[in-house]
């Protein structure tokens, strides 16, 4: 019988192989860059329903972060401020701005702003901000330059890996506790930072849970 | 063929925006997208069409973060957070807020301590502030929570079907004031539940002053609390006993279920435990005789338990007090009694040896004469004042429903409120109530279900549930307790205390000022200190009843005993039928309670279902338990059990002439020809889980025979009736799962424990040297044995573990639904728990065993028939937390993994399903969601997508925010409440550090307590850190009858048990040298050693069984 097939064909099989081969790994370097927190999370900046400015208030004019997310220290969740925060200055100063329309608004009837909430975690996980600000763990850490940011962004992914990267090795990520904070500290240098790090986990017993029960209840 | 791509004429948009948009065409243009874009930017979606380039770049700035090659579908959802618009004091939002409560319950009120989260009560535990309790809290009062969130509660204020609005219900009450005053009351009437609350006995008051001619009349279906007529008649006076059962060596309880049913049970409870609690071997033990016709848990507790048909307690108790006083004027009371020889006399006997720390008592249903002897036999013993303490409780007198009825028969009444309660459901059968409430011109009612009753009343007012209630109660010994709202009420609801209160025309019927009025008359002095003083502490100092010394006078017995019914003894032709409140549902007020219903009962394990319960006797005489029955289900089909499910025969109930249908359920221990009918089921009216869930024995029970009734006849019918049975086992076949010894056997030989099962046969399982560390130490270094398996580091600074003394524990089921409430366990409804899907993280096993049921393989007849008189023994099952578990290894995903703190861990997000973990558990405590029992309706689970999808948004109030809410194709299993454990570590390394002292991070004893720890009335579950030898658990586990389950497997569980101990008299016909359970076991597995009862058995060296050898034992710590 005379060839069905021209020869060509012989190379099909391999060809396809490597095609797909190709193929896989392609998609899996886009799956891994594309789909990851590290891209799909990071440089999520939502528009707010009042154009609050951390770089304003946090940086310029310098209000600590607990002054507003005054929990933060007390509870697992870290509050946004309620209307009649705001109003602690603001009943004084541009009280007639319309950027603050929703705000004042809020204090009057109760209603609340609906913030679109930025930071989340599955509601599998319990994440406690308490027992990381009362340690030594910056808000810098996770949520990044806050005091920098006109709008938040979303500076780190706040996958899995990411806490675990610190919680295996929280020695890079500690400060002193008054310093907490003061989103502009650095230690005197990378060294510095690592020996005092080390010292700290010492001093506080820092052993951050590294199995599942940590976080997942 | 050369491909030529055609692509769409660029749009205006995409001219002007950046290059890679061009790609993106279709997904800017997709709805989904758009929807996006105008939740997120709502200033700016307007403007999308037709904007210039500056505007859309900046609305477009966001969307760069989406990452958006096609990925904005695969965003998590977004969320808003909405905070408040003005602040609120002390309310920091994630952490619980605690306010003392209390849950009335007839006439005593239970302190408790009620948990909220973000402004609703999540979970309740024990006021630990009322000493009494401790801190526990009841089966009823654990489930109570659920009550507050069911979805078939009233929701408005109707009048003949229309809603009425809160003006117009305050308008009709003051207008039924107004009128009543015409005529002082005398067409007006109440009837209303038992309360102990001050503030309504003074509204009582006031409406007696204001209308004395008004007709107050009180009704409970369930007897927990001894009538009035025996104390009158022997102390003159309306006192209360008050058992101290701790300062009691020796308690006879006739056919009183004191641990389960009676008022006062809790403290009951935890008095006996104090008793009955062995640390050590020089600890004495208290015993406990028990006469009953069921088999209660106290039963189950009993050293000697006798069986008796409840009308012929009154004998029993007369022929008890003649062999202790020696008085023998109500012989003829005994008469016909049939009982062991020499029972009463050794018992007799005893009491005397233990003079003055003895108890006798009584049940609340048996007939004044019964509590009256038994308060003689106390006096004699000397008992009053020291173990027999009276109060004398202040409450307002009442009719009974049966005069009330009378007076509506009579046309006398022309207005009835009716508070609470349930009368058409629940009256006496004889007074025929429904028809005579429909008779009553206005009849308004205050319920919390639009249930049997509301049917009947024109007016119907929605009640508040007591956790959104202002109110206030007393307990037992009459401290005042405050019952304080955790939430408003949610549909407006009315308490009993504003219906009075508008009725009464008071001037302020707020509720809260109500009962601050109270409290401030009763604390005196500063009222408005004194009662913030009382809503912080969840009680008032010093305001519990005053001990009365009682004077005794025999006197009065002789005509309470000529007024006792006479009792003949129940037989095959003419049974006796003892109405009992259902341990769950109690008198059917908790009917629509799912935690409730799909709760097993104690001893019987039915769940969503009642039965008529017959004794195995019985059974036999009706041919319902064919000769040759296996017990063991798993070995044997018969007529009753097949393929594991439970087929009761269905039969005819009839007593006094009046007829039921109902199932059979042969319970082993019954009085021969007593039946045992639960009430509160088989409800019309009682919202989506009650309705025809179960039988209704109401229509069988008349007044006169309210308890206890005669001459009842069974016909079987012939058809069968599935119950949903969780535990068909009636034996352990012989294996070592519950350890028991005599208490005599406990004090010669301390490590019994040590002696039995297969640790005393296989070689020490942790080895030679593991065996000799410490506890702490075995904890940290885990001694390998000969294991090949690698074992996670516990280089914890805690390691948990947990103790449970089978010897306190009395089966109340409490923990099982305060783990079910505090772990947002779902139920799943009856045609899964036939299934065997219970999904309860703690289950409580109940064994019966009588010694004889190997015995076919030792000769004898044995386990060919059901046991008659069995013992019982109860273990609650959670997961052991091994050290090497056997399901972590075999888990696929890994889902399941051990911490550095010795907790086996469940992740259920990377939970597939497999069910491998549970299939390896030789504990099998692991519960696997086999459907989404929160998503999808009961009933309605085959369905799936096609079914009603959704729980309704008060369900899911009660979900505690603090634990996940697992989802269809996930195992869970008890955690050692690792959110409290997480949580309580996280408060303390935060207390330590903002003191000054952030080393401080190892969690002081007793700070964490699992739910199941927290509500134990008996303190039988201990649970703590191990590593520190001071803490509770440590002392606990190195008492000498500490022993692991199924410890052979190498499991290394961290939750060890204490052994049971039974403290018979050696003296009594029915004593047994050793517990029934050891019988079977020891029979089975030491054949060679084992010797029949009737002495003790010597103290045999380890391992005799086996071949010589080295001693094998080695260092077992």
């Amino acid at each position: 019988m005379s060839n069905l097939f021209p020869k060509s064909v012989n190379k099909l099989p391999l060809q396809i192989i490597i095609y797909l081969c190709v193929l896989v790994s392609i998609v899996t370097a886009g799956a891994t860059y594309y789909m990851t927190p590290k891209y799909t999370r990071v440089g999520y900046a939502p528009i707010q329903p009042v154009p609050y400015s951390h770089a304003l208030h946090a940086g310029q004019l310098g209000l600590d972060c607990r002054y507003c997310h005054s929990n933060v220290e007390r509870s697992g969740f870290a509050n946004l401020p309620t209307a009649q925060t705001c109003m602690n200055c603001h009943d004084q100063i541009k009280t007639t701005s319309p950027l603050l329309a929703v705000v004042r608004q809020s204090y009057q009837t109760g209603q609340p702003v609906p913030w679109v909430q930025i930071h989340q975690v599955p509601d599998f996980v319990y994440f406690n901000h308490a027992i990381h600000i009362n340690r030594g763990v910056s808000c810098v850490e996770c949520h990044g330059q806050i005091n920098q940011m006109d709008v938040v962004a979303e500076a780190k992914p706040l996958s899995m890996g990411f806490c675990l990267d610190c919680h295996r090795d929280p020695a890079p990520h500690l400060r002193p506790r008054d310093q907490v904070t003061n989103l502009d500290w650095k230690a005197s240098s990378p060294e510095a930072q690592l020996e005092q790090g080390k010292k700290f986990v010492h001093d506080w017993n820092v052993n951050p849970p590294q199995s599942c029960s940590g976080c997942h209840r | 063929m050369k491909r030529q791509n055609f692509h769409p004429a660029p749009s205006q948009r995409e001219l002007h925006g950046p290059n890679y948009w061009r790609s993106l065409d279709e997904l800017a243009q997709t709805p989904g997208f758009r929807e996006k874009l105008e939740r997120e930017f709502p200033a700016g979606a307007e403007t999308l069409a037709g904007v210039d380039r500056r505007h859309f770049l900046q609305i477009m700035a966001a969307s760069f973060a989406l990452g958006g090659v096609g990925l904005a579908g695969c965003r998590r959802p977004e969320a808003n957070i909405l905070p408040f618009g003005k602040s609120i004091e002390g309310f920091v939002p994630g952490l619980p807020v605690y306010y003392a409560t209390a849950m009335p319950q007839r006439r005593i009120a239970l302190p408790l301590l009620a948990e909220t989260h973000q402004g609703r009560p999540t979970k309740l535990e024990g006021n630990p502030a009322y000493e009494p309790h401790g801190g526990s809290t009841s089966l009823a009062a654990q489930a109570s929570l659920l009550d507050l969130y069911d979805p078939d509660r009233a929701t408005e204020h109707t009048q003949n079907g229309n809603v009425l609005a809160a003006a117009a219900v305050a308008d009709l009450l003051a207008g039924i004031g107004a009128a009543a005053a015409a005529d002082q009351g005398a067409s007006l009437a109440f009837l209303a539940g038992a309360s102990s609350s001050p503030t309504r006995a003074r509204l009582v008051g006031a409406l007696r002053a204001k209308f004395p001619q008004a007709r107050w009349a009180e009704y409970e279906p369930v007897a927990d609390e001894p009538p009035a007529a025996a104390s009158q008649a022997v102390f003159g006076r309306n006192l209360r006993p008050i058992y101290r059962f701790a300062q009691a060596k020796r308690v006879v309880s006739i056919d009183a279920d004191f641990l389960q049913a009676e008022a006062g049970s809790l403290y009951y409870a935890r008095e006996f435990a104090k008793g009955r609690r062995v640390k050590a071997k020089e600890d004495p033990m208290n015993r406990l005789y028990v006469a009953e016709s069921g088999f209660t848990l106290t039963g189950s507790m009993a050293d000697h338990r006798l069986r008796l048909a409840s009308s012929r307690m009154l004998g029993f108790a007369a022929a008890l007090y003649a062999q202790v006083t020696g008085d023998h004027a109500y012989d003829a009371l005994a008469q016909g009694l049939e009982l062991p020889p020499g029972w009463i006399a050794e018992c007799a006997a005893d009491l005397a040896a233990n003079k003055g720390q003895t108890l006798v008592l009584a049940g609340s249903h048996l007939p004044p004469a019964a509590q009256a002897l038994a308060y003689a036999i106390n006096a004699a013993l000397g008992n009053l004042g020291a173990t027999v303490q009276f109060v004398e409780p202040a409450e307002p007198a009442a009719l009974g429903i049966g005069e009330l009825a009378a007076a509506v028969r009579a046309g006398a009444v022309k207005t009835l409120i009716i508070l609470g309660g349930n009368p058409v459901y629940n009256a006496p059968a004889d007074l025929g109530w429904a028809e005579l409430q429909k008779s009553v011109p206005q009849v308004v009612r205050l319920g919390y279900h639009r249930d049997e009753t509301s049917g009947a009343a024109a007016v119907n007012l929605a009640a508040a549930h007591y956790l959104e209630s202002w109110g206030d109660g007393r307990t037992l010994d009459g401290t005042v307790v405050p019952v304080q709202p955790m939430i408003l009420p949610l549909f407006g609801g009315l308490s009993e205390i504003e219906v009075l209160a508008r009725i009464a025309g008071e001037a302020n019927a707020d509720p809260y000022t109500l009962v601050a009025a109270t409290i401030g008359g009763l604390a005196g002095g500063d009222g408005a200190a004194a009662f913030q003083r009382f809503l912080h502490d969840g009680l008032l100092a010093g305001s519990a009843y005053p001990l009365v010394a009682a004077d005794f006078n025999g006197g009065g017995i002789a005509a309470l005993a000529s007024a006792a019914p006479a009792a003949a003894a129940p037989s095959k032709s003419s049974l006796e039928v003892r109405f009992v409140a259902d341990n769950k549902v109690d008198d059917g007020r908790y009917a629509n309670n799912g935690w409730l219903q799909e709760c097993p009962d104690p001893m019987t394990k039915l769940v969503w279902d009642n039965a008529v319960l017959i004794s195995p006797r019985l059974a036999k005489d009706l041919g319902i338990q064919s000769p040759g029955a296996m017990l063991q289900v798993a070995r044997d089909e018969t007529e009753n059990f097949t393929k594991g499910k439970e087929g009761a025969p269905l039969a005819e109930l009839t007593v006094g002439g009046r007829t039921i249908t109902a199932p059979l359920h042969i319970q082993p221990g019954l009085d021969n020809y007593t039946l045992i009918v639960p009430l509160g089921y088989g409800r019309t009216a009682a919202g989506r889980i009650g309705t025809g869930t179960g039988f209704d024995a109401y229509p069988l029970r008349t007044a006169a025979a309210a308890h206890v009734a005669g001459g009842a006849t069974l016909r079987l019918t012939g058809e069968r009736l599935v119950l949903a049975n969780t535990q068909e086992h009636w034996s352990m076949e012989g294996r070592d799962l519950v350890r028991e010894a005599n208490y005599d056997e406990y004090v010669e030989n301390p490590t019994f424990v040590k002696e039995e099962g297969m640790e005393s046969e296989t070689p020490p399982v942790l080895g030679e040297t593991g065996g000799s560390l410490t506890l702490a130490e075995q904890a940290a270094q885990i001694p390998r044995g000969n294991s090949l398996y690698v074992t996670p580091k516990f280089d914890g600074v805690h390691q948990w573990g947990m103790s449970i003394d089978l010897n306190t524990c009395i089966g109340c089921n409490a923990c099982v639904v305060a783990c079910q409430a505090e772990n947002n366990i779902p139920i799943v409804g009856k045609d899964q728990s036939i299934r065997g899907r219970v999904m309860h993280w703690i289950r409580l096993d109940r064994y019966y065993s009588d010694g004889q049921a190997d015995a076919a393989a030792f000769g004898g007849e044995g386990n060919r028939a059901t046991p008659e008189d069995p013992q019982v023994s109860l273990q609650p099952i959670a997961c052991m937390q091994c050290e090497l578990a056997p399901c972590e290894m075999v888990c696929p995903v890994n889902a399941t993994v051990h911490d550095e703190e010795g907790l086996n861990v469940m992740a259920y997000n990377r939970c597939i399903g497999t069910r491998y973990c549970a299939n390896n558990c030789p504990y099998k405590v692991r519960r696997f969601n086999y459907f989404d029992w929160n998503l999808r309706a009961i009933g309605s689970f085959y369905l799936g997508p096609a079914g009603p999808k959704g729980m309704p948004e008060l369900v899911k109030m009660a979900k505690n925010p603090e634990v996940s809410v697992r989802m269809r194709g996930v195992m869970e299993k008890c955690t050692y409440c690792v959110q409290r454990i997480e949580n309580g570590k996280i408060q303390w390394k935060v207390k330590s550090a903002q003191a000054g002292r952030p080393g401080d991070v190892s969690v002081p004893d007793g700070t964490i307590k699992t739910a199941c720890q927290q509500v134990c009335p008996v303190e039988a579950i201990v649970f703590g850190n191990i590593l520190d030898s001071g803490s509770e658990v440590s002392q606990a586990k190195a008492r000498a009858q500490d022993y692991e389950l199924l410890g052979y497997l190498n499991t290394r569980p961290r939750t060890t048990f204490l052994a049971k101990l039974r403290n018979p008299n050696p003296r009594m016909p029915d004593y047994n040298a050793l517990p029934l359970s050891r019988v079977e076991h020891d029979r089975k597995n030491r054949p060679a050693g084992f010797q029949e009862s009737g002495s003790a058995p010597e103290a045999k060296p380890p391992g005799s069984a086996m071949a010589t050898g080295p001693d094998r034992l080695g260092g077992l710590s």
